[in-house]
């Protein structure tokens, strides 16, 4: 299994220092629950597609969509039904299906569901996960909880390796010559030898990872070094001062002018 | 015994912590069960419900939140982590709370079958309860609606299997005791 | 000249656990003093013991893996007892057996590193110490690739990168050569002689590189280790490890007559290791096994021994070519219910609590037979296989849970059966005589090896796997 977010790319979102630019996903964030114009929205839906579109491709800028479609299709279908107040323009009967405050409301919680998908999914992938690593050490996260982080990356693979194995071995043990359709009661029962047997795996590795860090210098009171480090190109305070700067003109231009 | 070590406690934690995020990633991208509706469930709530019921409340909600969190990173839906973070880890601390509540030693697995799917209710509760609200903030709370049952369905899946796998793995592997703090 | 490891008395038994019998003790009286500088090589069968006490000597057993521990052991005079691993981490590295005991991080430039970071080394000096310690074992082009998508040889040569990162005076190292293409075990050699420490290496195995080139042999048997030369530690060793090859000549009383065949199979994969740009793909023109063979299938590490074996198996799809048993083609399910397959690690097929119920599974899920009579047939295969039922599998040593994968597939009675790396992990004897049952069975048998020795001892024929394309070729060769 996979588990790096990074997408290799070109643009300045590789560059914005890792630190900085969550500092501008988290604005951005707030920004579209509070209230600027649609327009100004639909920008911001249209910027970031546009950057991710120039960051990779255009295929992999359609992506996030393709995630969230589910979602957007129950939000289409459910949020004019539910919302009856105001004026009605579309009528079945008796019955309004849609008023134009639902659409007004339809449409801001699109493109803030759009918007925020695109932000943090960029953020994602511009960023190698051992930079975001250091950015929230930077933001005060302890060591420790960084450690976690890394080690729970670290054993993703090996724990899906195994699982992998465990259901072939179990496939293996199992295979029976009339094997008809099984309902779905014995497919959850199927689960519980891989499962227990996984777990037990994944509770074996327990000790010597323990075992391991200790014996690796955990626990020992001299600072810590880093071999990693984050270098912003042109100095943090440029990069912090344009994280602030890019939400900042959003608001303006959306919201006064 | 050396488990009032508490230096030892630092690596043993951080070990703990760092497999059971790691076996919640994988459970909730790899384990799928086909349901009609929405494509697929995940099992990441057996994982959870495992852990509070054998390592407590803390470490299940770092597990279940952390877990629930990277898988939702890597899945590619980036915008949902830190609310995965915050619904599932209250998930694994309520259900570890609750089974714990009043019993004098051992794991909170020990506890009588009824308690435990108390704690696994109040953990499908909080769940379903909290993507609600979550999806209420950001897409509206008509849509969010639809998603309850489902999550009820892959919630209440995770506290059967989660109380199964914690009784066949205590007897399968009695040292996982001697790991819980 | 000063002692740098002083073993006094060592005893070690691992703490019993609900449910399951006293375990035995894994040391006994272990007293071994080592000069400082000395090059020290210890023998031992697989489960004698080596990897607990070198894991002791680190002060990692019984912190991590509760036991009763007797006896002392100083490290340049002091009592390791009081030492915390981070505090020894100065004094002594372990080289664990298995590499992924001892991963930490998720690129090879921070595995190097972290040791490093730990005991607070300044930037400049510790970047320069990992990219030399990387390339020096030749890692440096992989230093942003997770550890987890390296072959196990590479993995082995990481932790040799960390091993001298750190620059502990002792090591320890458990079966340091496994996994090892022939040009880095004469780095590693050259490394252990050249070092100006103490070094203590564990092996399963005497291997040619080792003659000659340790100052002082052991021998650990049945918990205890004794001292004597090179040649009397060599002899003793083999006479417990290989001497007990129990001829094959029994044949089994009633054959089956099944036989498997591939014709003209051609196996993509998708790259498993970073190290070669190429996609890996094999071809077989001709394979075929008939039942009571034994044949070997060798080749080096990730030759791709296991990718056809799970094509055999019907894990993974066939795309080209065909496969018959018994003349009818076959695939898929079909496959899975014929031909078994022991994964290298059995702990991926055990999930209940007991070794009866362990074998009961397997018969409950494959006939329609009664109580008793499937209690007479578990209760006869556990004695064939040495287990004792009440025993907790989760809990056993690995060698027995060797046995409890075999004897699953005993019960299972599959007409055709892939044994994986049997040999690596259990006695020559202890795997000769898996076979040996499996055969009498009725079985036809593939084993996967890449010791050579081990395939002339056992195989009656032999398919190589060279450069992707699987021939047949003289046993042991």
């Amino acid at each position: 299994m996979t588990t790096s977010t990074f997408v290799a790319g070109r643009g300045f979102l590789y560059i914005f220092d890792a630190r900085a630019k969550l500092f501008t996903v988290l604005l951005l964030c707030v920004m579209v629950f509070l209230p600027i114009r649609q327009t100004g929205l639909w920008t911001l839906v249209a910027a970031s597609f546009l950057s991710a579109w120039y960051a990779t491709d255009f295929k992999q800028a359609l992506q996030p969509i393709k995630t969230i479609l589910f979602v957007l299709v129950i939000m289409i279908l459910f949020t004019p039904l539910t919302y009856r107040d105001g004026e009605v323009l579309v009528r079945l009967g008796q019955f309004p299906l849609a008023t134009k405050e639902a659409l007004v409301n339809l449409n801001i919680l699109v493109a803030r569901f759009l918007g925020i998908t695109y932000i943090c999914t960029l953020y994602m992938w511009t960023t190698p996960m051992a930079d975001i690593n250091l950015a929230l050490r930077w933001y005060g996260l302890s060591y420790h909880a960084a450690l976690v982080l890394t080690l729970a990356f670290r054993f993703v693979p090996y724990i899906a390796d195994s699982f992998r194995m465990i259901q072939d071995s179990h496939a293996l043990r199992n295979a029976t010559v009339s094997d008809g359709e099984r309902t779905g009661r014995h497919r959850l029962a199927d689960l519980m030898p891989t499962v227990t047997a996984a777990l037990v795996v994944a509770l074996k590795s327990i000790p010597h990872l323990a075992m391991s860090l200790e014996h690796r210098g955990l626990g020992r009171e001299t600072k810590r070094t880093s071999y990693r480090r984050l270098v912003a190109k042109g100095g943090l305070f440029t990069h912090l001062l344009l994280s602030v700067m890019i939400p900042t003109v959003f608001w303006l231009v959306f919201n006064t002018l | 015994m050396k488990s009032t070590d508490s230096s030892k406690m630092t690596a043993l934690r951080i070990a703990l912590m760092a497999v059971l995020t790691a076996t919640v990633v994988v459970f909730t991208l790899m384990v799928r069960v086909p349901t009609p509706i929405k494509g697929y469930i995940s099992l990441c709530d057996v994982v959870i419900t495992f852990s509070a019921f054998l390592f407590g409340p803390w470490i299940a909600a770092i597990a279940g939140g952390l877990g629930t969190g990277i898988a939702d990173l890597i899945g590619g839906y980036a915008q949902w982590a830190p609310l995965s973070f915050v619904i599932h880890g209250a998930q694994g601390l309520l259900i570890a709370v609750i089974a714990r509540s009043g019993l004098a030693s051992g794991v909170p697995g020990d506890a009588n079958i009824l308690k435990l799917i108390l704690a696994g209710v109040v953990g499908m509760v909080v769940m379903a309860g909290g993507y609600y609200i979550a999806g209420g903030v950001l897409y509206g709370f008509e849509a969010a609606l639809v998603e309850i049952p489902l999550n009820l369905l892959q919630s209440g899946v995770g506290v059967v299997l989660g109380i199964a796998v914690s009784r066949a793995v205590l007897k399968a592997y009695p040292p996982v005791r001697s790991l819980s703090l | 000249m000063k002692t740098a490891v002083d073993i006094a008395d060592l005893s070690f038994t691992y703490r019993r656990y609900g449910g399951q019998a006293q375990p035995d003790p894994v040391l006994r009286a272990v007293t071994l003093s080592l000069p400082e500088g000395s090059k020290t090589l210890v023998l031992g069968a697989p489960d004698s013991g080596k990897s607990t006490l070198s894991k002791i000597l680190c002060s990692l057993v019984p912190r991590h893996f509760d036991g009763d521990l007797g006896g002392a052991i100083r490290i340049d005079g002091t009592d390791i007892s009081t030492c915390t691993p981070w505090e020894l981490m100065t004094r002594v590295t372990l080289v664990a057996q298995n590499p992924q005991e001892q991963l930490l991080m998720t690129t090879c430039a921070d595995e190097v590193a972290f040791p490093l970071e730990s005991l607070g080394i300044e930037r400049t000096a510790l970047v320069d110490t990992v990219h030399n310690a990387l390339q020096r074992w030749g890692l440096y082009s992989m230093a942003q690739v997770n550890p987890q998508e390296i072959s196990g040889g590479e993995r082995k040569r990481l932790l040799l990168a960390v091993t001298e990162a750190i620059d502990a005076p002792i090591w320890i190292m458990d079966e340091p050569f496994d996994d090892l293409d022939e040009q880095w075990r004469q780095l590693l050699l050259s490394r252990i002689l050249g070092k100006k420490g103490t070094v203590v290496v564990f092996a399963s195995r005497y291997l040619d590189e080792f003659r000659g080139n340790f100052d002082t042999y052991c021998h650990l048997f049945g918990g205890n280790i004794v001292r004597k030369s090179e040649e009397e530690i060599v002899v003793e060793f083999d006479r417990e490890c290989e001497l007990q090859f129990a001829p094959m000549q029994e044949e089994p009383a009633e054959l089956p007559n099944h036989e498997l065949h591939c014709t003209n199979l051609s196996i993509v994969h998708p790259r498993r290791s970073v190290s070669s740009d190429q996609p890996f793909s094999l071809s077989v023109p001709e394979f075929n096994i008939a039942s009571g063979e034994v044949v070997a299938l060798v080749g080096p590490n990730g030759a791709g021994k296991s990718t056809l074996s799970r094509v055999l198996c019907g894990l993974d799809p066939l795309v080209e070519g065909s496969i018959t048993i018994d003349g009818s083609a076959i695939a898929g399910k079909g496959l899975q219910t014929r031909v078994g397959y022991l994964f290298q690690n059995p702990d991926y097929g055990i999930f209940l609590p007991t070794v009866r119920d362990e074998l009961g599974w397997s018969l409950r899920q494959i006939r329609r037979l009664g109580t008793e009579e499937r209690e007479q047939m578990v209760r006869s295969c556990a004695r064939l296989f040495h287990l004792d039922l009440d025993d907790n599998p989760t809990m056993m040593g690995y060698g027995a849970r060797k046995q409890l994968q075999a004897a699953v597939y005993y019960l299972l009675d599959r007409p055709f059966v892939i044994i994986d790396e049997l040999d690596s992990g259990v006695t020559y004897a202890a795997a000769f005589e898996i076979v040996s049952l499996l055969r009498k069975n009725g079985a036809a048998i593939v084993i996967i090896t890449h010791d050579r020795s081990f395939a002339r001892n056992i195989a009656q024929r032999q398919y190589t796997i060279t450069n992707g394309v699987v021939s047949p070729s003289e046993v042991g060769v």
